[in-house]
């Protein structure tokens, strides 16, 4: 009788020249982007896409044409960050989807643009019964399609702004190989720098270059007399990038404005000669240094 | 996974037309052996289907539905926007909005077999809309 080997092909459904089809199609997306960052925690509440939208801000204040994926399905924060609303309509074509036009031109893609209402969940089934097996399968698809379905175009950067906890940069990694790097942010609380130390060491382990780690809300700013003041107790950050031997890139003071400007605007884009919008513009130095490397 | 017919010792065939799941739930798929013509169907119960269905391939081949963009995410979505729902690919036919809501619930990994199936079976004839008792009269031919 023959066996498994012995029979070429699947009985018609082709799925690993179907897999391969999938893998090009995400290529040709792919290859049309310059550097591709992670911007991760293991900790969530610490800022990441808040971050990452001021990164991009000052990236494209620098004249690069970037994108941000946002990776938090089940909490996706960065189309409200970059004004593209949930009622903006979605416009598909046989090629894709085209992204979120956000401020400074950023292009987008996010769950919030693909849902019906702005209070509506992330769900892949609405039977009770759904098992966890499906909704992980079903987000590392998820994640392939608004990388590989999304209309990017020409850019210099796309950032990725991944979901709390180091589960996700599994698929990132294997979708991604060529990823430049991660983006490690942490707050000094000592819970904070603890549950990240997990995440640089996962990253260690599987070979992802950790670009380095940014300390966020580091001090806080007042608003008034712009002096500096402690906002967490903690170890100091930089001792957990020298025990960890990976650099220290950017020590973000905390300031109100950064999730309330009257613009509309990012806090980058209207604020970048402030205490903390210098310290976002010296975080990235260091990761275009660290790419240019 | 392939299926062998273990007389002929060749590998039986996946039947593209011939296949009308229920909706989200259990699933047959129809293999046949080539040279005897011997049939067998697979059974899948719907926690088995659901799984297959969020890899994003399809059973029989790829068809115009997996070129849709992002076609994975928008039939499996609950809640999804309705530009991203309207992305599968038209045909000559008039379809009813029961029919079309019974053929997007088809899980995506093998609504493409079922659509050409239901499509065939109308064509074959002579209707020119599709609704659901013709849907119903499809699933009673194939025998599922």
């Amino acid at each position: 009788m023959k066996t498994y080997e012995d029979l070429e092909g699947d009985g018609g459904s082709n799925i690993i020249g179907q897999v391969v089809q999938l893998g090009e199609k995400l290529r040709f997306r792919l290859d049309k982007i310059k550097h591709k960052v992670a911007l991760m925690s293991g900790k969530g509440g610490v800022g990441k896409s808040s971050i990452t939208a001021n990164i991009a801000s000052c990236l494209a204040d620098r004249g690069y044409k970037v994108g941000i994926l946002d990776a938090d399905l089940n909490g996706p924060s960065i189309g409200h960050l970059l004004g593209v609303g949930n009622d903006q309509k979605l416009e598909t074509k046989d090629n894709g989807v085209e992204p979120g036009n956000g401020h400074q031109g950023i292009k987008i893609m996010s769950m919030d643009m693909l849902l019906k209402s702005a209070d509506t969940p992330v769900m892949w089934t609405e039977e009770n019964d759904a098992t966890a097996v499906w909704v992980s399968t079903m987000e590392s698809t998820a994640i392939r399609e608004l990388l590989a379905d999304t209309n990017w175009g020409v850019l210099d950067y796309l950032l990725i702004d991944m979901p709390p906890g180091s589960d996700r940069i599994d698929n990132i990694r294997s979708l991604i190989p060529e990823l430049a790097g991660a983006v490690e942010i942490t707050i000094p609380s000592m819970l904070s720098q603890h549950i990240v130390t997990k995440s640089i060491t996962k990253n260690n382990k599987m070979g992802v270059p950790i670009i380095g780690l940014v300390e966020n809300m580091a001090t806080y700013i007042c608003p008034h007399c712009e002096k500096e003041g402690k906002l967490f107790e903690g170890e100091d950050v930089q001792k957990l990038t020298e025990r960890k031997e990976i650099p220290y890139i950017g020590k973000i003071p905390f300031d109100t404005r950064v999730s309330q400007s009257k613009s509309g605007n990012l806090f980058y884009a209207e604020f970048k000669d402030s205490i903390t919008g210098k310290a976002i513009a010296g975080t990235v130095d260091n990761i275009e240094n660290f790419i240019k490397k | 996974m392939k299926f062998l017919c273990i007389p002929c010792d060749v590998k039986m065939e996946v039947q593209v037309d011939g296949i009308m799941p229920e909706e989200k739930q259990n699933l047959a798929m129809k293999f046949k052996c080539k040279k005897c013509g011997h049939s067998i169907a697979m059974l899948t119960n719907k926690f088995e289907t659901e799984f297959v269905s969020k890899l994003g391939v399809e059973m029989g081949g790829p068809s115009d539905i997996s070129k849709s963009p992002m076609a994975a995410v928008s039939s499996s979505l609950a809640q999804a926007k309705e530009e991203l729902k309207s992305t599968d690919p038209e045909d000559d036919l008039i379809w009813t909005e029961e029919a079309e809501q019974r053929i997007k619930k088809v899980p995506f990994f093998v609504r493409g077999m079922a659509k050409k199936t239901v499509i065939n079976f109308a064509l074959e004839k002579g209707a020119t809309t599709i609704d659901a008792k013709l849907m119903d009269e499809v699933r009673e031919k194939v025998g599922m």
